[in-house]
């Protein structure tokens, strides 16, 4: 290969680098942030147990529209959470919250541990405190074959 | 080549095509389709026999000894052998069925396709929900095999009562695949072809995830025929507490690996970029899991303290109730999300009638014959390891029921018109708590002697994990300000590493001191393989942490970005610079797909995300990623509007941690059991250990 043609072939490839470094670098639109980061705590009602984030459904799409929408019109998160709630009912948040409904999901699982806890405690307190069971005595018969065996030398005093 | 050529070509070679047509293939395929009619209807009458077969085998032991027939138990073990072996023809035909496409088996039609790889052929055997249920009792069948195998020669006695409670297990679920969703059944008149197996389940990771989670389901039936057994026949639980603990620990090993592999599709396959969403379906599999993984630790205690017999009894019947829940949750259709397919009320009301019915039965003769099984021991003090594996129980029994609660919560208030969504959020909130306290244990339980710990020596271990633990956190803390878990979580995973290296530390320097000529690396290695059983319990406990890293880098250190781009476009998502290439359409075999080409700009890799579009119409995304043990870069096709596209874009730190710390509790598993059994009657030592205590 001539140098010229080497010359030629580098100076392409710079160009080819500089162009993809030239490319317009795509930004994330940071209203689409917002709005996944709400819908991310949202049910698509329609499907089961998926977010809306994460959903295909068209519902889901439409939830998502409408997100983006009023955060255009400059509602905040809690008033969009609000708008959907004031639709849907709280069985549209993912958290459920702590109300006439949700206070048992809440309230039970600190209390299973205090009480669980407060079994295992009991447990181990009882069992603690019980003395071990005594030990019988040697029968004469048992200790003669014991001091046989130690003048032997079989057992280690 | 001139046209001309070309099309005559084709033309004759369209004419051989359909001068062979008739003479051979409709011949060939009628007579391979008779044979096929033939052996499924085989496997349907088999699968009847074995379910009556199945009924005998529970009914032996009463019938010997209300007939006073002694030898009629013998029958349960050869009843057993019979049924495994029908269950097996049953299966072969399905499986056959599947491989000659036979689609006048209405579940084939369903589930296969002529264009289906023959792998999947095969695995789509459990690809809908008739087959995952004879996978079922499938795996049952032969499970109860290898009792009858093994117990004719160590515990003869109590087998026709172990036996009979299987063959109840069998017969049950045999009565639900035989009369309500069969995969049995035939199709008039005969379709062309089938519809396609479900393309999610077209996955290697699919393929092995049933299979896994039912060996561990079922494993569990193991442990829970013996307790049952045991309770109604009054046999002490230190005579047979041996046997149940390496079923319970396979059982284990097989729930692990399942949860793994259907982590691993879910991530893979699925496109959400995430691994675990607290599904109802996920958190079936995961309750028996969290029973499951308290059971293998009290067991141990039992083993080597006698006792929590009692309790254990309990916690067999829990961990098995569980998996009989998860299998209804998941088969009955009383969840409606994404991985319940059936839906049929027949169905339903049967299961949830067996399980009610299995439940109050093992629960009602738990209640009445427990006490026979009361401990003899006590505990010596508070701090005591035999005290750790107690809060240890607590902690996973409370683990199962906060998510027992936040799964069926939704289905009972539902029963009452009134609606709530339980989602991550909540898991996360409620769970995340309790897994920190399990961590704070494993990392400090080990370090306490059993019987009664002295204090000041216990400090003196304790300390090297506690300022390993709070130099962690701190360093974490400082470097990456992360949420308080992801804080906690490293001050833990610190504080447990640093406890596995001071309890294995303290043995190695003993060793040392008596054998001051070894190598370290010997003493260390020797010092392992001489306690396997304890050690692989410690490398489970370093695959948990290992675990733990990656569920703290993947849950709180991921990015994510959502871009819509036109070739030539670049961007930027983490350390990570991609320029988008294009997009290219190819067709498949059983798919149609389009694929879009990323080109790493400061990496050398390319990631092809694509589109595929099955048989059934449905759309699918395949996710492609670039691993490497401290990062994933993820990357799905979204949308796509007037030659732009949109791609998910995630980048998610130590995801691969996930894999390698599930591979190492494999290993630790096999380990762990790895240590040589004893050979000779178990049953006959144990008495002699229980004679000479007492």
């Amino acid at each position: 290969m001539s140098p010229s043609k080497l010359r030629l072939i580098v100076l392409f490839v710079f160009a080819l680098f500089a162009a993809s470094v030239a490319a317009a670098e795509v930004h994330e639109d940071p209203l689409e942030r917002q709005t996944m980061d709400i819908a991310k705590d949202l049910r698509c009602a329609v499907c089961q147990n998926e977010p809306v984030s994460d959903s295909q459904a068209d519902l889901a799409r439409d939830m998502r529209h409408e997100i983006r929408d009023q955060l255009r019109q400059g509602k905040s998160r809690a008033q969009i959470i609000k708008y959907f709630t004031d639709r849907y009912g709280d069985y549209i948040l993912l958290k459920p919250p702590f109300d006439y409904f949700g206070a048992m999901l809440w309230i039970l699982p600190p209390l299973l541990i205090v009480i669980v806890g407060a079994f295992g405690f009991a447990v181990i307190r009882a069992r603690a405190r019980r003395k071990p069971d005594e030990v019988p005595a040697l029968s004469p018969d048992d200790r003669a074959r014991i001091e046989a065996a130690r003048g032997a030398g079989q057992v280690q005093r | 080549m001139s046209v001309n050529a070309v099309t005559s070509a084709l033309a004759l070679r369209g004419l051989i095509a359909e001068c062979r047509a008739p003479l051979f293939k409709p011949s060939g395929r009628l007579m391979l389709a008779n044979v096929s009619l033939n052996l499924i209807e085989l496997g349907h009458l088999c699968a009847f026999l074995a379910f009556m077969v199945a009924i005998v085998q529970g009914l032996a032991p009463f019938l010997a000894r209300y007939l006073k027939i002694p030898a009629f138990g013998r029958v349960s073990v050869n009843a057993a052998i019979l049924v495994a072996l029908l269950t097996t023809v049953g299966g072969i035909t399905l499986i056959h069925a599947f491989i000659t496409n036979n689609f006048s088996v209405l579940y084939v039609a369903s589930n296969s396709n002529t264009q289906l790889p023959l792998f999947y052929k095969v695995t789509a055997l459990w690809g809908g929900h008739e087959g995952s249920l004879f996978l079922w009792v499938w795996v049952l069948t032969l499970f109860t095999l290898v009792v009858a195998w093994h117990g004719r020669r160590h515990y003869p006695e109590r087998l026709p009562a172990i036996l009979a409670v299987q063959g109840w297990l069998v017969a049950g679920f045999y009565g639900l695949i035989l009369f309500l969703s069969s995969p049995f059944t035939r199709l008039f008149p005969i379709p062309p072809d089938g519809r396609d197996l479900n393309p999610l389940l077209q996955d290697p990771g699919m393929a092995f995830h049933p299979p896994m989670l039912y060996l561990g389901y079922v494993g569990f039936s193991v442990p829970f025929a013996f307790a049952i057994a045991a309770l109604v026949t009054r046999w002490k639980s230190e005579l047979w507490v041996g046997h149940i603990r390496r079923w319970a620990l396979i059982a284990w090993g097989f729930l692990t690996a399942g949860i793994l592999l259907g982590a691993w599709w879910s991530y893979y396959e699925l496109g959400w970029g995430g691994y675990w969403a607290w599904d109802p379906v996920e958190n079936a599999s995961f309750m028996p899991w969290l029973v499951g993984t308290a059971l293998v630790h009290s067991i141990g205690v039992q083993e080597r303290r006698r006792m929590l017999h009692t309790w254990n009894i309990f916690l067999v019947i829990t961990t098995f109730s569980l998996s009989l829940l998860g299998t209804f949750l998941v088969r009955s259709g009383v969840l409606s999300s994404v991985h319940a397919f059936a839906v049929d009320p027949g169905r339903g009301a049967y299961i949830l009638g067996f399980m009610s019915i299995v439940l109050a039965l093992a629960f009602g003769i738990f209640l009445v014959q427990g006490r026979y099984q009361a401990a003899e021991e006590t505990m010596s003090s508070p701090w005591s390891r035999e005290s750790m594996f107690v809060w240890n129980n607590v902690m996973f029994t409370v683990a199962a029921a906060c998510v027992l609660l936040g799964t069926l919560y939704p289905i009972v208030l539902e029963a009452f018109n009134a609606r709530v969504s339980v989602g991550p959020p909540y898991f996360n909130a409620v769970m995340i708590p309790l897994f920190f306290f399990i961590l704070a244990l494993m990392g400090i339980a080990p370090l306490v002697p059993w019987r009664k710990a002295n204090l000041a020596k216990l400090r003196s271990r304790v300390v090297w994990p506690v300022i390993v633990g709070v130099a962690s956190a701190i360093v974490t803390a400082a470097v990456w300000h992360p949420a308080w878990t992801g804080i906690v979580g490293v001050g833990l995973v610190g504080f447990v590493v640093a406890g596995l290296v001071v309890d294995l530390g303290r043995v190695v320097l003993t060793r040392r001191q008596q054998l001051p000529n070894e190598n370290v690396v010997v003493a260390v290695m020797n010092t392992i393989m001489g306690n396997r059983r304890h050690y692989g319990g410690m490398i489970i406990h370093l695959g948990i942490v290992i675990v733990a890293i990656g569920l703290v880098g993947s849950g709180l250190f991921r990015s994510d970005k959502i871009v819509t781009m036109a070739p030539g476009d670049i961007v930027q998502i983490g350390h990570e610079r991609l320029r988008f290439e294009g997009v290219r359409e190819f067709h498949q075999a059983n798919y149609e797909a389009l694929q879009g080409k990323l080109v790493s700009l400061n990496g050398r890799y390319e990631l092809t995300p694509e589109r595929r579009v099955f048989a059934q119409n449905m759309p699918t995304t395949e996710a492609s990623v670039h691993s490497t043990l401290l990062r994933d870069v993820y990357a799905v096709i979204a949308d796509s509007q007037d030659g732009r596209y949109t791609f998910h874009l995630y980048v998610n730190p130590l995801i691969q941690f996930l894999w390698l710390g599930g591979s190492t509790c494999i290993f630790g598993l096999g380990f762990t059991l790895s240590y040589k059994l004893r050979r000779g009657p178990v049953s006959a030592r144990a008495s002699l250990a229980a004679n000479v205590a007492k």
